[in-house]
């Protein structure tokens, strides 16, 4: 595979043959017409979920009156059962549950900042990266896991 | 000029060619659309979950639309924020399927930087040369996340108004930096008045410009070193 900038620097004769043979296609039309469909299906898709599905509005917030069961967004679910689990580390000591419910978030988010400088594998098959594969997926389980678990209890 | 060469192309049309002449007499720009478009090879082996990034970036142009226009008529004020949200919904035209369309982007847009990420992840893409651009990338998936927050409390219902309360008490509860950082965010011992205009700064102002230059370095570093092969 050829770096971006060699290609880029290619004679015009050899990126002809190149989209002749259907290895790459012209950024203009080809790419672009692509991506413009694509838009489109997206904007259709949001204008179908907006009608059929408006957003609810909740009554106005009442500071002295606090509702009975609040739960945070699909996204910030699994954060906030995270938050949960670590409250059963009380028998540590009052300080555990907030320190190391938080502190794990703080840890999670400094590891996939590192994941690059982390795994020094440069292979990218499957086959070559098994223990890459395996910590994802458990990641993206233990998301859904989390998430799943916020939301039934 | 009778006709116009661009990479493979070539523009007779009278209309095109002066609009052209118009813009390349000031700005040279034959030499631009030359190297960063009419030439410009893209891949051809991409699948459904290699757009996930471009549909991303989509709906944040989408979301910085109907924000916009929410703007107009939404009022960040505490007493009148929730009644605005109401005359949106109810009153201005179209008004619902503005606010809908944000409420629906935002959820989405979450949905699709997970997928973007996954793609990344899974596909090993984040490998040198490209280390930096998973890390700009996980920066503008933090903002992201920092948009969700700070909207959810905009039109000041019970339960953003609740949820807000309870997700800025865990940071309160940290060690030393707690309560300054519960301070910060609230501007206060509660949420009151000054969270909500904290929030809609953050909302509308300071997340979009940080977004929008991560997003610059993001897309330079693509354009650069271009979409990765296949395995």
């Amino acid at each position: 595979m050829k770096k971006e900038v060699e290609i880029k620097h290619l004679p015009m004769e050899e990126k002809k043959r190149l989209v002749a043979e259907g290895k790459m296609h012209w950024f203009f039309p080809g790419h672009v017409v692509e991506q413009t469909i694509i838009c489109i299906v997206v904007f259709l898709i949001l204008i179908t979920l907006a009608t059929v599905f408006p957003p609810a509005l909740d009554e106005m917030a009442d500071p002295f009156t606090t509702p009975e069961h609040i739960k945070p967004e699909w996204y910030f679910l699994a954060a906030y059962q995270e938050l949960k689990i670590a409250e059963k580390l009380m028998f540590i000591g009052a300080w555990a549950p907030k320190i190391i419910g938080i502190g794990m978030q703080g840890v999670a988010v400094g590891f996939l900042f590192a994941i690059p400088f982390l795994d020094p594998n440069p292979a990218r098959q499957y086959a070559k990266r098994k223990i890459a594969l395996a910590l994802g997926v458990m990641a993206v389980l233990g998301f859904i896991g989390l998430t799943v678990w916020g939301h039934l209890s | 000029m009778d006709e116009l060469k661009l990479g493979p192309i070539t523009l007779r049309n009278r209309l095109v060619l002066k609009g052209f002449e118009i813009l390349d007499r000031r700005f040279e720009i034959k030499e631009i659309l030359d190297e960063e478009v009419f030439t410009k090879l893209a891949p051809t082996h991409l699948g459904i979950f290699s757009c996930f990034g471009g549909i991303t970036f989509f709906i944040f142009l989408m979301q910085i639309m109907t924000g916009l226009l929410l703007m107009i008529y939404y009022v960040p004020d505490t007493q009148s924020a929730h009644k605005s949200v109401v005359a949106i919904t109810n009153d201005i035209p179209f008004g619902w399927a503005v606010r809908g369309l944000h409420f629906w982007g935002a959820n989405l847009m979450v949905l699709t930087v997970m997928i973007h990420m996954g793609k990344i992840y899974f596909g090993g893409i984040y490998k040198a040369p490209r280390e930096m651009n998973w890390v700009t990338g996980v920066a503008l998936f933090l903002l992201t996340m920092g948009f969700s927050f700070t909207g959810y409390l905009l039109p000041w219902t019970q339960l953003s108004y609740w949820a807000t309360v309870i997700a800025t008490e865990a940071p309160g509860a940290m060690p030393v930096v707690g309560p300054l950082t519960k301070s910060l965010m609230l501007g206060g011992p509660d949420v009151s008045q000054v969270t909500l205009s904290r929030f809609f700064t953050l909302h509308v102002m300071v997340l979009p410009a940080a977004t929008f230059g991560l997003l610059i370095a993001h897309f330079l570093q693509i354009r650069r070193q271009g979409i990765s092969g296949p395995m």
